[in-house]
């Protein structure tokens, strides 16, 4: 890329110079003739570097067509409008038929812990219409299933076009921003709030009641000092 | 502290059902005057109305928490010798020091079932 020369500035040099005695007020007419000798300075240079600068926008162009079309490959509007929508239901009625199943268990439960026994033959016919009760309602787990089944394949679908559209653009795991902890992160991390563990994570029942002894947690308070 | 089935007991979670499924539990062992609370803020307020035995609290609720609950039952003069109970999904290393760091007589592991519940409550007052 070209330079700017001394000589491609003269007309500004002599401008600055015949001004250089001047006192602080300055005209319409001054910044006028100052953007005209700018402007011819810069003629020459802007005339040198014009294919260079060309040529760097064209390439510019080009890598936002590029991304355009990696990201059209995404189908945000499909994730966006269909995909994590009709995951969001899916989940919706899973909390919802797990909620009614429950109620319907707890109360056939309860309606036996409540009924006398005095009449035997009575209680018994309860007792059984209850259970039955029960296991119609346990009929939940089969579509819940099959629910939970679309909504892991949803996200698997996801998951493939996010890792592809990230392989294409070749961004390494180190180039991820910084993330900034939300509110609701920081109250997660203040308060401890880590929700359920997995099997074989987290600590179990007997493990509680060892640390919960004065002797174990002798032995917790050395290891945090 | 002996273990009185009279006592009111105070359930403090934001979870209707296992609500339910803690005070079937509690009247299964006897207990009859059983209050509840869907979280740490509405159980304060209710503990400074009422004197309970016994809290029994789950840890993950908003806008306060069962630890929360917790460390603010332990700073008040008048409710700190009241016996608690954590009942929780929240099962780290970290939960259970923390919670016995700010004062708690036991800790539960959700899902649990009814003789782990007997067996905390006559622990905390065999205590």
């Amino acid at each position: 890329m070209g330079a700017l020369r001394k000589e491609d500035v003269a007309g500004l040099i002599t401008f600055l110079e015949n001004n250089r005695e001047r006192d602080g007020s300055v005209t319409l007419n001054d910044v006028i003739q100052l953007a005209e000798e700018m402007t011819g300075s810069m003629r020459a240079f802007l005339t040198a570097v014009q294919p260079t600068v060309t040529k760097e926008l064209t390439a510019i162009a080009d890598e936002i067509t590029r991304l355009k079309g990696e990201i059209l490959q995404l189908r945000p509007n499909d994730m966006k409008d269909n995909q994590i929508p009709e995951a969001g239901r899916e989940l919706d009625a899973i909390v919802d038929s797990t909620e009614r199943a429950t109620e319907t268990i707890m109360e056939a439960a309860e309606t036996i812990m409540e009924t006398g026994e005095q009449d035997p033959d009575a209680y018994r016919n309860l007792v059984n219409d209850k259970m039955i009760e029960i296991f119609e309602a346990c009929a939940f787990q089969d579509i819940t299933g099959q629910r939970i089944s679309k909504v892991v394949a949803t996200l698997n679908a996801i998951d493939a076009r996010v890792s592809a559209f990230v392989e294409r653009l070749r961004i390494a795991e180190g180039d991820d921003a910084p993330a900034e902890e939300t509110d609701a992160e920081r109250r997660k991390r203040e308060l401890i709030l880590h929700g359920p563990q997995h099997t074989g994570e987290g600590v179990s029942q007997d493990d509680v009641d060892s640390m919960m002894s004065s002797g174990a947690q002798d032995e917790i308070d050395k290891l945090f000092g | 502290m002996a273990l009185d089935v009279q006592m009111p007991i105070l359930v403090v979670d934001d979870y209707k059902t296992m609500i339910r499924i803690i005070r079937n539990l509690l009247k299964q062992l006897g207990f009859e005057d059983i209050d509840d609370a869907a979280d740490g803020t509405e159980a304060l307020e209710k503990m400074k109305q009422r004197r309970y035995g016994l809290v029994i609290s789950d840890w993950n609720m908003e806008p306060m928490t069962g630890y929360e609950l917790l460390k603010q039952v332990r700073a008040d003069a008048g409710l700190c010798k009241t016996p608690f109970i954590m009942v929780t999904a929240e099962s780290k290393t970290e939960n259970v020091i923390a919670a016995k760091k700010a004062g708690v007589n036991n800790y539960i592991v959700k899902p649990f079932n009814a003789q782990t519940l007997k067996g905390k409550i006559e622990a905390v007052f065999a205590d």
